[in-house]
């Protein structure tokens, strides 16, 4: 698609990030949501916290029972932040702090934002999380944080990224070699820690790629596709 | 090291400087640069380190990004043959073991009485001497208890405790006797064999908790992604038996919930029926496997006890008998009865019908990586093994106990006298890295480094189609004032006296596993240059550990027991008017049996089923509950002939109506800021009731009575929240569908 020496920046979205999640594979072993704690910077929020509500996960598992004991089932599903296409998230923010990426990436820049939190209201998915505090780590907790990843402070909204930090790095790496990025190259925390390879990343534009194979399963869904937001994660349904 | 930190250093800002000036290069051609997200920009570069990762004894090879000399990430080790790239939430954790608050920052010395947790500073010198003074006295009375071990350590904490004199007793919660020992009946190997999920299309499981403990979490992960999408046109089932629905039960694709303690009676009922489809299947293998077993239950006395209908056996048996690669596996809730090992070997005799033993997708054992270097390994002991450990303190054999990162106190139930060890002991010496319950009874702390700041390899020579034996390296200086458990026992070891085993006769636990890495790698690895083990060396710190080729299946041993073998009843502790519901605490998928319960990344991980956050629960089924009156988050009060307990109840859809289950991991009355008096531990109502064969403590076999006390338990749930403001997902795609729906007519 692109020549070797060509500069990603000078074609527009080149790369189209998206995931796939196999419903069947997911044990909703929770590896995920540590691995994006790790990797994110999310704040730690106690307990007294969490009973508020203000527990901030950029991914986080669902769990649905269904039936009654004992015809009872169990279903996960790992919930991010879906990269919407047409995002609702995006139209609402008064200072274009939501904005959309070349890569098709909902990025969410954090010193625009100001907190009216219309973002997180008009998330169908619910994945926008808002700071009611500051973030603290007891010391010498703070010594993990990610220095590639910003700290989001009081009254900030936050959301997955795709661990954009990441995506630039490899962009970046493959564009001095003048080449695309490879397939599998970039991995976002989740992805990487994923025991039984049920999240899959890469760019949907190459059609070969291993997240564009999945994608065009029989399998596949998107969540909440008739509200028309056009999300880059596929999930692929589990077989019962 | 530090030289090849420094190099590296230099190699970095150079890196650096060159990956940063196409990146700003780009932000200028857009027109905002400084309007972009910031976390866009990398500014440094990471080092990596290999090392094994130690939350668990599985052992995972891990990656750990390192920057400025802290850790900030840690990743699955792509090359290592267990966890193959991935990682666990607890693996990811171990970094908030590293940074904790709370770790014990140097030798500390009881300062008032013993328990009452006042400890003053002291330094090495004066800790060490002190030691060693009461190793002179107590020469040949001391007792040393540890957690799980492995490779280098191993040798080196049963080599001193064998030069000071004194038994080495490992203690692991989560190792599964019961299915070493039906292993052992049947084959003569005491080894947990390989259950090949991967290559399976039907995998029948008796309580077998695969994706919480069953060994590496992440490798069982990683088949059962394989066995369910990883093979074209296949797609492995899963069928999970047991009282309570587990995450395993949860991903399985039915549920069976059979009677409490009747696993074997089930797997004997299949049995049965396999053994007279035998004319009409062709692949049934071994006819043989325990005639009498099967020949000692009637079908009707099976469904009436398992309390699993006459079609369901039949469904299983069809399917177990039709599939082209079924295996059966059994552990968790089945093995945690007096009756476990019994169980297990019943289960096993179905592989053994079906003759699955040494097959692709069935049973396996490999071949042996003997002479091994890493001998004189001492095996986990069972908890009915305490039993004997206290009559011998009580007879003054053990007046110096010493601790190895284990917390019996916590782990094991008071009806298991163990507190007796501590009181008999005249001195204690922890070397423990936290404050933990037993740790608190200690006279003197001697803080071992925590794994990412230490030396240790990990093997796996006796399991796994791979032979592997990862080997960890520092990947931080040490934090604090702390030593390497193995340094200081060489050290101790040697001014004892004379004539030390070899292994301890080295200046560091670094130079000891050096030395075994050079035997282990000369076989394989050396060449005519006279620093080929530099370079090896390095290599291998560089890879994160040494891997074989793959080797072969070995056929299995002989059969041990006896055919006459029978079948057994499960014993209960309580009166079953008196006390009507069963009791089954398990440990908890992020807190294990506690040891992850100081670690707020673990605490604040949702339990999968509950998505409850920093506490202990009662699952509860939601019809008795209901009947009784117990609300969702009420406290009650659950009572065993031991004691009592008052928990929040959840109400769970997945547990039979006779049950309550109450995960372990809470209860710490110490352990640090974010454990201490948080929940409860729930084996604190167990009995002393143990497996018949195997000793392991039958977790499952206390029975329990439960009162709604008329207060409110502390219970957050991350659902619970999301539920009140209609964030229920699925309930927003059936309102659209309902409006779209109502749009049209």
């Amino acid at each position: 698609m692109t020549e070797p020496k060509q500069s990603s920046s000078s074609v527009p979205g080149p790369y189209k990030w998206e995931m796939a999640i196999d419903l069947d594979r997911c044990t909703g072993c929770e590896a995920c949501v540590v691995a994006c704690h790790a990797e994110n910077n999310i704040r730690i929020s106690g307990e007294q916290e969490a009973a508020e509500g203000r527990a901030i996960n950029w991914i986080r598992i669902e769990r649905y029972w269904e039936g009654e004991y004992p015809d009872v089932t169990v279903k996960f599903m790992p919930v991010l932040c879906q990269q919407c296409g047409d995002a609702p998230c995006e139209p609402v923010c008064p200072v274009y702090a939501s904005y959309h990426t070349p890569d098709g990436l909902n990025a969410q820049v954090y010193n625009r934002c100001i907190g009216v939190r219309y973002c997180g209201n008009n998330c169908p998915y619910t994945v926008r999380q808002f700071n009611w505090f500051d973030p603290h780590w007891d010391p010498p907790l703070q010594e993990q944080l990610n220095p590639d990843v910003t700290v989001r402070q009081n009254g900030i909204m936050e959301k997955c990224t795709f661990c954009v930090q990441r995506i630039r790095e490899k962009k970046e790496l493959a564009e001095k070699e003048g080449r695309r990025v490879r397939d599998g190259e970039i991995a976002p925390a989740c992805v990487q820690s994923c025991p039984t390879s049920a999240l899959v990343f890469g760019d949907r534009n190459d059609p070969d790629s291993q997240v564009s194979k999945l994608a065009r399963q029989d399998r596949g869904f998107h969540l909440l596709e008739s509200l028309g937001t056009h999300p880059a994660i596929t999930y692929l349904k589990r077989i019962t | 090291m530090d030289l090849r930190r420094r190099t590296f250093l230099k190699l970095a800002g150079a890196t650096t400087a060159g990956s940063l000036i196409p990146g700003c290069k780009e932000n200028v051609h857009q027109l905002v640069p400084y309007l972009l997200p910031d976390d866009q920009i990398v500014p440094g570069v990471a080092d990596w380190y290999a090392s094994v990762c130690g939350e668990c004894p599985a052992g995972c090879g891990i990656l750990v990004r390192v920057m400025e000399g802290r850790a900030k990430k840690i990743e699955g080790n792509p090359s290592h043959p267990i966890n193959r790239g991935k990682l666990c939430a607890r693996g990811h954790a171990s970094l908030q073991r590293l940074y904790n608050p709370d770790r014990i920052r140097g030798p500390l010395r009881r300062a008032g009485k013993r328990g009452e947790g006042r400890f003053e500073p002291i330094s090495w010198d004066e800790g060490i001497a002190s030691w060693r003074e009461r190793l002179q006295t107590h020469r040949g009375h001391a007792l040393m208890l540890s957690g799980p071990l492995s490779g280098t350590t191993a040798q080196v904490v049963k080599a001193f405790m064998d030069h000071i004199g004194g038994p080495l007793v490992i203690h692991d919660p989560l190792v599964d006797h019961a299915l070493i020992s039906a292993v052992d009946a049947r084959f003569g190997r005491q080894v947990v064999p390989d259950f090949d999920l991967a290559e399976s299309d039907y995998v029948l499981s008796f309580g077998a908790p695969l994706l919480e403990h069953w060994r590496s979490p992440v490798a069982m992960g990683i088949a059962y992604g394989q066995m369910r999408q990883g093979r074209p046109a296949v797609r492995g089932r899963l069928i999970q038996v047991e009282p309570r629905m587990s995450l395993s039960a949860a991903n399985a694709d039915r549920w069976i919930p059979i009677h409490p303690g009747t696993e074997g009676l089930l797997a004997i009922g299949i049995g049965q029926l396999l053994l007279t489809r035998q004319d009409t299947s062709t692949d049934v293998g071994n006819s043989d496997a325990y005639p009498d077993l099967f020949k000692a239950f009637d079908l009707n006395e099976i469904v009436r006890r398992t309390e699993v209908g006459y079609d369901d056996i039949e469904r299983l048996a069809v399917e177990f008998s039709s599939a082209q690669a079924p295996v059966a596996i059994a552990g968790g809730p089945a093995s945690a009865h007096t009756n476990g090992t019994a169980a297990l070997t019943a289960v096993n005799a179905l592989n053994m019908i079906r003759d699955r033993v040494g097959k692709p997708g069935g049973v396996r054992f490999f071949e042996s990586m003997n002479p091994s270097i890493f001998d004189q390994k001492e095996a986990p002991i069972s908890e009915r093994g305490f039993l004997e450990l206290i009559n011998e303190a009580d007879a003054g054999r053990f007046p110096l106990v010493h601790l190895h990162h284990c917390n019996p106190l916590h782990t094991i139930p008071p009806s298991i006298p163990v507190r007796r060890l501590f009181e008999r002991a005249e001195f204690i010496v922890s070397f423990n890295s936290f404050m933990d319950e037993s740790t608190d009874l200690a006279d003197l702390i001697l803080p071992d480094h925590v794994s990412l700041e230490a030396w240790s390899d990990h093997e796996h020579l006796d399991e796994g189609r791979v032979p592997a034996v990862g080997l960890a390296q520092p990947v931080v200086r040490p934090l604090y004032d702390t030593r390497a458990v193995g340094d200081v026992m060489m050290e101790v070891g040697r001014s004892i006296d004379e004539g030390v085993p070899e292994i301890l006769s080295h200046e560091t636990i670094r130079d000891a596993i050096r030395s075994n890495w050079e035997a282990l790698l000369s076989q394989r690895n050396r060449t005519n240059e006279p620093d080929w083990f530099e370079t090896a060396w390095i290599e291998r710190l560089k890879e994160g550990g040494w891997w074989g080729p793959a080797r072969g299946v070995q056929s299995p041993g002989q059969d041990r027991r006896s055919p006459g073998y029978e079948y057994e009843s499960a014993l209960f502790d309580g009166d079953a008017a008196e006390f009507p519901f069963y009791f089954y605490p398990y440990p908890s998928l992020a807190l294990g049996y506690g040891e992850g319960a100081n670690l707020p990344w673990l605490q604040e991980m949702p339990d999968p089923l509950t998505t409850v956050v920093w506490a202990t629960w009662a699952e509860i089924n939601p019809k008795t509950a209901m009947s009784r009156g117990i609300r969702q988050g009420d406290l009650i009060r659950v009572t065993s002939p031991h004691g009592f307990l008052d928990i929040p109840a959840v109400h769970f859809p997945g547990i039979r109506p006779d049950l309550i289950a109450v995960p372990i991991g809470q209860g710490h009355r110490t352990y640090g800021r974010y454990a201490a008096n948080r929940g409860v531990n729930p084996l604190a109502l167990l009995g002393a009731l143990f497996d018949r064969d195997s000793g392991r403590l039958a977790t499952a076999a206390t029975r329990v009575r439960i009162e709604a006390t008329g207060r409110t338990g502390s219970l957050t749930m991350i659902e619970q929240r999301e539920m009140h403001a209609m964030r229920d997902l699925i309930g927003i795609d059936r309102i659209n569908t309902w409006i779209r729906g109502s749009g049209k007519e």
